[in-house]
């Protein structure tokens, strides 16, 4: 079972000043991640994902996230 | 280290393939909801696509797709041998017509929300469902 506050923290840690929200969408292992950062300017969908992904990235390896939904914007 | 024969020939089904769907199980059977909804978006579009299913042989590819595109899980959707993304930037490129821009067919009327696509049997010619052995 994945952490939720775990996760929120690790993708705040790797995108400083995020606005972000992490959500169990049922069963503890699918989520939905919403992230709005400045970080993610200028990137395309693709890439801002990977940011996303990349944080939590150990929860992917460890098999405590099976499914992560991701919702990334830019802030303004 | 993802088998090197394994990838050699993912690579050349991304090449071969203008529209090239990773996903678990088969067009006419998804066996998760992100794919059945990355199927859902392709039969929005009316596109002709190939099809993988990942499930026999799944970690060995998410080792090479670990490789060829830094990302790990399935769906994934390849357009002229690039990585578009998952289901959800799927939908996200149905909604605002990047998807079919980039796929240059007329985008949909009004694309479905998630919840209310279906698989329609018998709907646009697609490939039929490769296996990799």
């Amino acid at each position: 079972m994945a952490d939720l506050a775990e996760l929120k923290g690790m993708i705040e840690t790797a995108l400083p000043g995020a606005d972000v929200e992490v959500i169990d969408e049922g069963g503890g292992d699918h989520l939905r991640a919403v992230v709005t950062a400045p970080q993610f300017e200028g990137l395309r969908r693709l890439d801002q994902h990977r940011l996303v992904r990349n944080a939590v990235r150990e929860r992917f390896e460890d098999g405590s996230i099976h499914a992560l939904s991701i919702k990334t914007s830019v802030p303004g | 280290m993802a088998d090197p024969e394994l990838k050699q020939k993912v690579e050349e089904l991304i090449a071969e393939h203008p529209v090239l769907l990773f996903m678990k199980g088969v067009p006419e059977q998804p066996m998760c909801g992100f794919s059945m909804r990355a199927v859902g978006v392709l039969e929005q579009l009316g596109v002709e696509y190939g099809a993988i299913d990942v499930l026999p042989a799944l970690q060995p590819l998410r080792e090479v797709t670990a490789e060829i595109s830094d990302w790990q899980t399935f769906p994934q959707l390849y357009v002229n041998g690039e990585l578009v993304g998952g289901s959800d930037i799927m939908e996200e490129m149905l909604a605002s017509g990047e998807l079919a821009g980039m796929l240059d067919v007329e985008q949909p009327a009004e694309p479905e929300s998630p919840e209310a696509s279906r698989i329609v049997p018998g709907g646009p010619q697609q490939s039929p469902p490769m296996r990799l052995e």
